[in-house]
């Protein structure tokens, strides 16, 4: 929820343009808050503090996903493997951990090194042949199954309980720590604002102090005082929570104030502008594709955590089934564009509360699992037809 | 503006053909396999003066071009930079010796705004510690001088690119170009595909480079506004070669239409 506007003192523009920039995620939140509103009407239970608790967490593994493929959609490839990236590095530490004694506190970093490790062999090979991205990672995410099929064990299951590693997804944080944790963000926010601002001020330029210093800073402090409220009235901030909102963190500044995440959009947007301006495009792409498989290991983590074992299931099965799916749906869903170039980093959390909230609704309706996916799947159709429908409606493209 | 308006051939007006050139290339051969593309082409280009390169498709303008802003290495003759030979063999090469260009594509990133695509690659960045964090307020104080000095002030700054209409991004990669204080700055097709009033806006903003002391190279095929109103000096390329040389004020778009496709005028007007 980083966002430092660019400039101040903007000049006057069409509600068309905005819609298609700053406010391009209002029709998510709308989307988001007609789906509410609709699951209230249908359940008692939806509003609980209980049940918004379990909507969040069971966001988090999509969402980080999401985090992560945004990386390489910016940059206008994809990549196809994340789900499998998770499945086997999850293995692979499961298997360190149980089989070979390893600590967690080495195995669960060293299978973050080899997500990232393995995503960055697959932009190697997209840099060097020149193949497509999503072939290439089909067939490696392919392959990564049968990795995972032959690291299992005969019973096809590495339990995890006892090992330390189920405690992350058991550990919350909350009353008065949970409200650290938040000041802390906050506080980061802050300091990025006025750092900002005291910089354009040394330089002579004006600081529209509502605009680029309050609002931000009010919003996000609401938003989070909501969710610690809600929270701290169940158990307090799952840390999966506390993890995804962190990595949101950390990618809103990379991506919103790092000379890399203006490559990312560079790139994608333009990818021959980008190499005539001196830009090492190979080495960009490279960074995107080891973020994606980093983070993808992260999600693998917290789901192994929270299933208590890993295997065939792991990393959504063999061809990554709907962990694949959602992932990538919760990312265009949430506004990151597959033609490259395009999408904030709240892009993640809006999508994957959208996927959270229609299978969490439908759940508690007791409606079966075959319509929460026919759902999810309009939704995404719909979705991705949003830029066109405002790009028709408006006649501004969407940027 | 420009670093060279402290040196003494920066004052010399387009007239002053004695002094030395910026940049000169002479005698440049270039094949592609067996296209012969540049057959003994030469140009000069001096501080202060718009040079116009014209001719028929094919003519190796472009190639020329490229060869200028080391895009393509020639495959023999001579390249000078202020009267001493120089190597441009890479675009690099070129960006050091001062040479900037604007390609007939541009180059921006429609997403990015204009402070972002004018210092795409070259951002000015704080410590690694925070990850290279642009210093955003600095690069946008420099954009805004680079742009009032080009009377560009009305452009907004914070807009993506691609909203914005052709003569306007136009005027954003002449303004990027100019940024790092080039010597000479070689345009490919700048006033293609822009309105009538658009193209004489961009027309005055390449004046106005010249004015600062630059050096200007303009590809154009507009021979009856363009070429011959706003440029000073005007080189006619046909089959790789120079075919005619004019003084721009001295000539009519008949006169230069002529030359180009090989007519009996193409004498060298300009001595
Ligand atoms: N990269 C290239 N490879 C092969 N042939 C080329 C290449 N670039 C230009 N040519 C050829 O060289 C000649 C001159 O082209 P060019 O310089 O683009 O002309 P102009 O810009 O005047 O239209 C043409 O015959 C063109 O086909
Ligand atoms: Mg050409």
């Amino acid at each position: 929820m980083v966002s430092i506007p660019a400039s101040a003192a903007p000049k006057r523009r069409t509600f068309g343009e905005l819609l298609g920039s700053d406010l391009r995620a209002l029709p998510v939140v709308i989307g988001l808050v007609v789906l509410w509103i609709f699951f209230v009407v249908q359940s008692d239970v939806f509003l609980t503090p209980r049940n918004l608790s379990n909507l969040l967490l069971q966001s988090t593994v999509v969402g980080i996903m999401a985090l992560g493929l945004m990386f390489v959609l910016l940059v206008r490839e994809i990549d196809l493997s994340i789900a499998a990236i998770h499945g086997v590095t999850a293995v692979v530490s499961a298997k360190l951990i149980v089989e070979y004694g390893v600590s967690p506190l080495l195995a669960l970093p060293l299978s973050v090194i080899l997500g990232a490790a393995v995503g960055s062999v697959s932009a190697r090979w997209v840099n060097w042949i020149g193949v497509p991205s999503f072939v290439v990672t089909l067939g490696l995410g392919l392959a990564l199954n049968g990795i995972q099929l032959l690291l299992l064990p005969a019973t096809a299951r590495f339990g995890l309980m006892g090992t330390g590693v189920e405690l992350i997804a058991q550990t919350t944080i909350d009353g008065i720590y949970a409200w650290l944790a938040w000041a802390i963000g906050i506080a980061f926010l802050a300091l990025l604002i006025l750092s900002s601002v005291r910089r354009r001020r040394r330089v002579g330029l004006e600081v529209s102090v509502i605009h680029s210093v309050v609002l931000p800073l009010v919003v996000s402090a609401l938003i989070g005082a909501v969710a610690v409220v809600v929270l701290n009235a169940n158990q307090g901030i799952p840390l999966p929570v506390l993890i995804f909102a962190v990595l949101l963190g950390l990618g809103g500044y990379v991506l919103n104030e790092t000379q890399f995440g203006l490559y990312l959009y560079a790139i994608g947007n333009n990818a021959e502008a980008a190499r005539r301006a001196g830009i090492k495009v190979p080495r960009i792409r490279t960074a995107a594709f080891a973020i994606a498989g980093g983070v993808a290991a992260i999600a693998g983590i917290i789901a192994s955590s929270r299933t208590l074992g890993v295997g065939v299931f792991s990393g959504g099965g063999v061809g990554g089934g709907t962990l694949l799916l959602e992932s990538i749906a919760a990312a265009v869903i949430g506004g990151v564009s597959l033609f490259g170039g395009r999408g904030a980093i709240h892009a993640a959390l809006l999508g994957a509360l959208v996927i959270g909230t229609v299978q969490n609704g439908l759940n508690l309706m007791g409606v079966k699992n075959e319509v929460r996916l026919i759902v999810t799947g309009l939704l995404l159709v719909l979705a991705v037809s949003i830029d066109k429908i405002i790009e028709k409606l408006t006649g501004q493209q969407a940027y | 503006m420009t670093a060279q308006a402290d040196e003494p051939s920066a004052r010399d007006g387009p007239a002053t053909n004695s002094s030395v050139p910026l940049i000169s290339l002479r005698n440049i051969q270039k094949s592609f396999g067996s296209v012969h593309a540049l057959r003994g082409a030469s140009v000069d280009v001096h501080a202060g003066e718009i040079v116009a390169l014209v001719g028929d498709n094919g003519a190796g303008k472009s190639t020329l071009v490229k060869v200028m802003a080391g895009v393509h290495a020639a495959d023999s003759g001579e390249y000078e930079i202020e009267g001493r030979p120089a190597i441009v063999r890479t675009p690099s090469d070129a960006t050091k010796h001062g040479i900037a260009t604007v390609y007939q594509d541009l180059a921006l990133c429609n997403n990015l705004d204009a402070v972002q695509n004018l210092f795409l690659g070259r951002e000015l960045t704080g410590s690694r510690l925070f990850g290279g964090r642009i210093r955003r307020a600095e690069c946008e104080v420099r954009a805004r001088e680079v742009m009032s000095r080009m009377r560009l002030s009305n452009l907004s700054l914070s807009r993506p690119v691609g909203a914005m209409s052709g003569g306007q991004r136009q005027n954003i990669a002449i303004a990027r170009s100019v940024l790092w204080k080039p010597k000479v700055v070689i345009l490919d097709e700048p006033t293609a595909a822009l309105s009538h009033s658009a193209a004489q806006q961009v027309a005055d903003l390449i004046r106005s480079l010249a004015d600062d002391g630059l050096g200007v190279v303009v590809v154009s095929h507009d021979i009856h506004h363009f070429v011959v109103n706003s440029t000073d000096r005007i080189e006619v390329m046909r089959l790789g070669a120079n075919a005619a040389s004019f003084r721009s004020k001295d000539v009519t778009g008949e006169m230069v239409v002529n030359a180009m496709v090989g007519g009996n005028e193409g004498v060298n007007l300009a001595g």
